[in-house]
């Protein structure tokens, strides 16, 4: 008796022969979304204005900044003019220091004869009345951040700030501190933000690299003569 | 030449696919000055140096990518087709975009009148 009932039990245990599960079809038998062929789905400006963007606004063609071309006289004299103050800015950037951390020490490198930024026209300014870049470098904590935006204010125009390392770039390690300031452009405006923990010397040179392609292309009394 | 600011005189080596020449000059050059670049552009960048090149005047390795076929770029089936510099100010720069619904919505409040 207990042998009989043994195999039953046995029996209903077993897994369902494998005709009882769902037959395979394709992936459309257990998928929920209907189906929609991609014959069936319009493109976007296929019925509408043609010259419809993506985006719904109307679609508007703009050369590119090296095709820009210079009109007259008076564009000629203000490109030139701009070249010469840019040239003139970049070859002598000095930065005023703000060295809080372990970056820091990787911006001390960038003036050791290794990187020699002095050949770069870049001498450590301790001063900043007297300094037109603002290196940020380290952790930026809530306690720093008055001082630095003070020391940001006393700056001359122009001025520029890099943001080194990820901490001041956007709290990095101490994202989720209670003390940090969760990235220096909460405080003062960046122009590059320079990553890495710490960044090495010379991705910090990169950086200042492109902040000389950026003061390259400012189009300072192209503007003022635009306005 | 006119932009790197020195004035060297080497043997030119070869030039990549982008245009830029590279050159070297092991016996009258200082140590680490001996490979140098010759920008295609006059807006030059360090990132416009093809990975292979970078290898070679980084002093990673003896032979320029030109000699040695593992450096050959283009070949893996992962690679890139083409180098791509570095498009940081540019209009080819990568913009940061959502595709999440806004957490944040503006509504018009409305007031039920008062019995």
């Amino acid at each position: 008796m207990f042998s009989s009932t043994r195999s039953a039990a046995a029996l209903a245990l077993r897994v369902k022969p494998v005709s009882a599960l769902i037959p395979y079809r394709s992936i459309a038998a257990i998928s929920s979304s209907s189906s929609k062929p991609a014959s069936a789905v319009t493109p976007h400006n296929a019925s509408g204005n043609p010259s419809m963007s993506v985006t719904g606004k109307v679609r508007r063609e703009v050369v590119l900044p090296s095709q820009e071309e210079k009109k007259g006289v008076m564009q000629y004299a203000l490109t030139t003019l701009d070249q010469i103050a840019n040239w003139a800015r970049q070859g002598s950037l000095w930065p005023m220091t703000f060295g809080l951390a372990c970056c820091a020490v990787e911006m001390m490198h960038l003036s050791t004869p290794r990187y020699d930024q002095d050949r770069l026209g870049i001498i450590f300014r301790a001063s900043p009345r007297q300094s037109d870049v603002m290196i940020v470098a380290g952790t930026l904590t809530n306690k720093m951040a008055p001082a630095l935006r003070q020391v940001y204010d006393q700056m001359p125009d122009p001025r520029w700030v890099v943001s080194m390392g990820s901490c001041a770039n956007g709290g990095g390690y101490y994202h989720y501190s209670y003390s940090v300031t969760r990235g220096c452009d909460r405080i003062v405006p960046v122009d590059i933000y320079v990553p890495g923990c710490p960044p090495t010397s010379e991705a910090l040179m990169y950086g200042i690299f492109q902040l000389q392609k950026k003061m390259r292309h400012t189009k300072i009394t192209r503007m003022w003569y635009r306005k | 030449m006119h932009y790197q600011g020195d004035t060297k005189a080497g043997t030119l080596i070869a030039k990549d696919k982008f245009g830029n020449k590279y050159y070297e000059n092991l016996e009258e050059e200082l140590p680490l000055r001996t490979r140098w670049v010759d920008y295609k552009e006059k807006e030059f960048d360090p990132s416009q140096i093809e990975p292979g090149w970078h290898a070679w005047i980084s002093y990673m390795v003896d032979k320029p990518p030109t000699q040695d076929p593992i450096l050959q770029t283009g070949v893996r089936p992962w690679e890139l087709p083409e180098h791509r510099p570095n498009f940081t100010a540019s209009r080819g720069a990568f913009k940061t975009y959502s595709t999440v619904k806004p957490k944040i919505k503006a509504w018009t409040p409305e007031a039920a009148p008062r019995a």
